[in-house]
């Protein structure tokens, strides 16, 4: 079974729970074995957004996946970036990682989200699916299913 | 034992924070214009015992005459700071031999 690996950033950004739930599905339903990495706080809010596991039943602590990480350990790198540290973290997984990779990227500050993608642009190969959001995760989750789609063929 | 730097941070005040919660290329600046030779290495490299998170290429401050080494450290949640902070030689040596393209200021 192929591996996904979905990066969180910081859970400041209403958005990110659900689409990161969203996200783990459809990765499930492709044929994807997801696990999620994300900081002890993002944890929380997944744990207790889907209690019962149902949607994601791999995760591990942001930092002690990045300690341990080697190249090809994924073949599918998922990561949600809404500020200036998460493309930072995604830059690092993406050359550690050197997989397939697809950056989430959203904002409500449009100058802030084109610096963001720029970074990406610049310094990856990765798919970027990205637009203006922070409450409403739907023009992103939109976007999102464009993508996978792609993904399924 | 080798040196762990989140070990020296949480339980020593043998650093310096030259800048917090900034973006990482503002970072990058305050490194580059803070140490007196200045060695790149690539993301997730391993200097004091922690992954280097950045855009590459990332800056590490070499100090020699000093024995100090400036790094970025990033948190997902505070943004990146700089971290200026006194080390063994065999540190810095080990800097040397992962850097990408060392250059000299």
């Amino acid at each position: 079974m192929k591996k996904a690996l979905i990066l969180l950033g910081c859970p400041e950004s209403p958005s990110q729970t659900p689409l990161a739930l969203y996200t783990a599905h459809k990765l499930t339903k492709i044929g994807f074995e997801v696990t999620v990495a994300s900081t002890p706080s993002a944890s929380k809010l997944l744990e207790v957004s889907d209690s019962e596991e149902f949607y994601v039943n791999k995760k591990i602590d942001l930092e002690l996946c990045l300690e341990d990480l080697e190249e090809k350990e994924y073949d599918l790198l998922v990561g949600f970036v809404h500020k200036d540290a998460a493309v930072s973290y995604f830059v690092t997984f993406y050359h550690i990682l050197n997989t397939k990779s697809i950056a989430i990227v959203f904002e409500k500050d449009s100058d802030l989200l084109e610096k963001f993608l720029n970074d990406l642009k610049e310094n990856t190969d990765a798919t970027l699916i990205s637009a203006r959001a922070y409450h409403n995760p739907t023009p992103i989750r939109v976007k999102i299913d464009k993508a996978f789609n792609v993904l399924e063929d | 034992m080798s040196f762990c730097l989140e070990l020296h941070l949480q339980q020593s005040e043998d650093y310096e924070i030259l800048i917090s919660k900034a973006g990482f290329k503002e970072a990058k600046k305050v490194i580059e214009n803070h140490s007196p030779r200045i060695l790149y290495v690539k993301p997730g490299a391993k200097v004091l015992g922690a992954r280097i998170i950045g855009i590459p290429p990332i800056p590490i401050g070499i100090d020699e005459t000093q024995s100090r080494i400036t790094l970025p450290y990033t948190k997902p949640c505070h943004g990146t700071a700089v971290v200026d902070l006194p080390v063994e030689k065999e540190e810095i040596d080990k800097v040397k031999a992962i850097a990408v393209n060392p250059m000299k200021k």
